[in-house]
């Protein structure tokens, strides 16, 4: 069985271990943004935190309430400590309500990675499809 | 011609795939169907040079294996492809097509989020922790074939059983709610 879902890294999806609390020095790698003073951050912008107490628990971090301020969906399943945060939401916006195609990397059958951005300027009809 | 299997049988996919050129890429985790609100399969797209959506999430169909349960004729729908292929032809006006495909629910958000959840377990070989995910992710979307469908080869269940009956009756019953445009 390959387990590309293993190996592959993609930016727009994270599946933690351990449940939801991480040190704060963690939250960039796992989501991309930082806390900082003046809220959380990622590049130039910062998203104003009303409620610093809310998303703490002692020195660590709740990566599902930072989920929430950064408009992007997460799950927890208790019993085994796994959190998966999704993609954030203004992508998925772009595609159905302003018709921009989200790019995305996935990997093809040799587990080599392709960016559906590597075919830009060109017509491309997605096709999604299964075995079951 | 890009194409996504939402699908982690990689070996039923590269058994599908023999003397294909176009890239088939594999997503085990769902991110497309997250990304696109694609909530069955097949779900075709047409994005131009700008990255432009002109076709939104589509139920077109390769073949008329399905003709007798969809009523789609799979030439028609081609001959769109076709002609947009050559000289940009819309199947559908831009006014339509923008509002077209309805975004996700939270609960079909979430879905999505335990379903992956499962497969990681499943892969680490919890079954009883994935089983647990999956009928988590199949409660909040049940009408969401990338979700209870996808699920039944790793739940053990055959996709073309009885279980699929069951499925199909109720996604019936409950109006075939599908994220996107369907018919020719």
């Amino acid at each position: 069985m390959h387990d590309y879902g293993e190996e592959m890294a993609n930016n727009d999806i994270v599946m933690l271990e351990g449940g939801p609390l991480i040190d704060v020095a963690a939250l960039e790698d796992a989501v991309g943004w930082t806390l900082k003073p003046e809220g959380l951050c990622k590049d130039d912008s910062c998203v104003i935190v009303h409620d610093r107490a809310a998303l703490m628990s002692g020195d660590r971090v709740d990566v599902t309430a930072v989920a929430s301020l950064i408009d992007r969906p997460a799950a927890h399943d208790a019993t085994s400590g796994l959190v998966a945060i999704g993609a954030p939401r203004e992508l998925r916006r772009a595609a159905v309500n302003d018709m921009q195609a989200p790019d995305f990397t996935l990997p093809d059958l040799d587990g080599l990675p392709m960016n559906f951005s590597d075919h830009r300027s060109k017509k491309r009809l997605l096709v999604a499809f299964s075995s079951w | 011609m890009i194409a996504v299997a939402v699908d982690e049988d990689v070996e039923a996919i590269r058994g599908a795939a023999h003397g294909i050129t176009y890239p088939i890429l594999i997503d085990a985790d769902h991110v497309v169907a997250e990304l696109y609100a694609i909530s069955n399969v097949p779900t075709v797209l047409m994005i131009d040079e700008d990255d432009n959506i002109v076709q939104p999430n589509w139920s077109a169909y390769a073949s008329d294996t399905f003709r007798e349960l969809t009523g789609i004729d799979s030439e028609i729908q081609k001959d769109h492809i076709r002609a947009w292929a050559k000289d940009g032809t819309l199947r559908m006006p831009p006014e339509d097509a923008k509002g077209a495909v309805s975004d996700l629910s939270p609960e079909e958000e979430q879905a999505r989020l335990f379903f992956r959840i499962a497969t990681r377990l499943r892969n680490n070989g919890d079954a009883d922790g994935a089983e647990r995910n999956f009928v988590t992710a199949i409660d909040l979307a049940p009408y969401d074939w990338t979700v209870q469908r996808a699920a039944q080869p790793l739940r053990g269940i055959n996709p073309f059983g009885e279980a699929f009956m069951e499925l199909y009756t109720a996604f019936n019953e409950a109006g075939r709610p599908f994220h996107g445009v369907t018919g020719h």
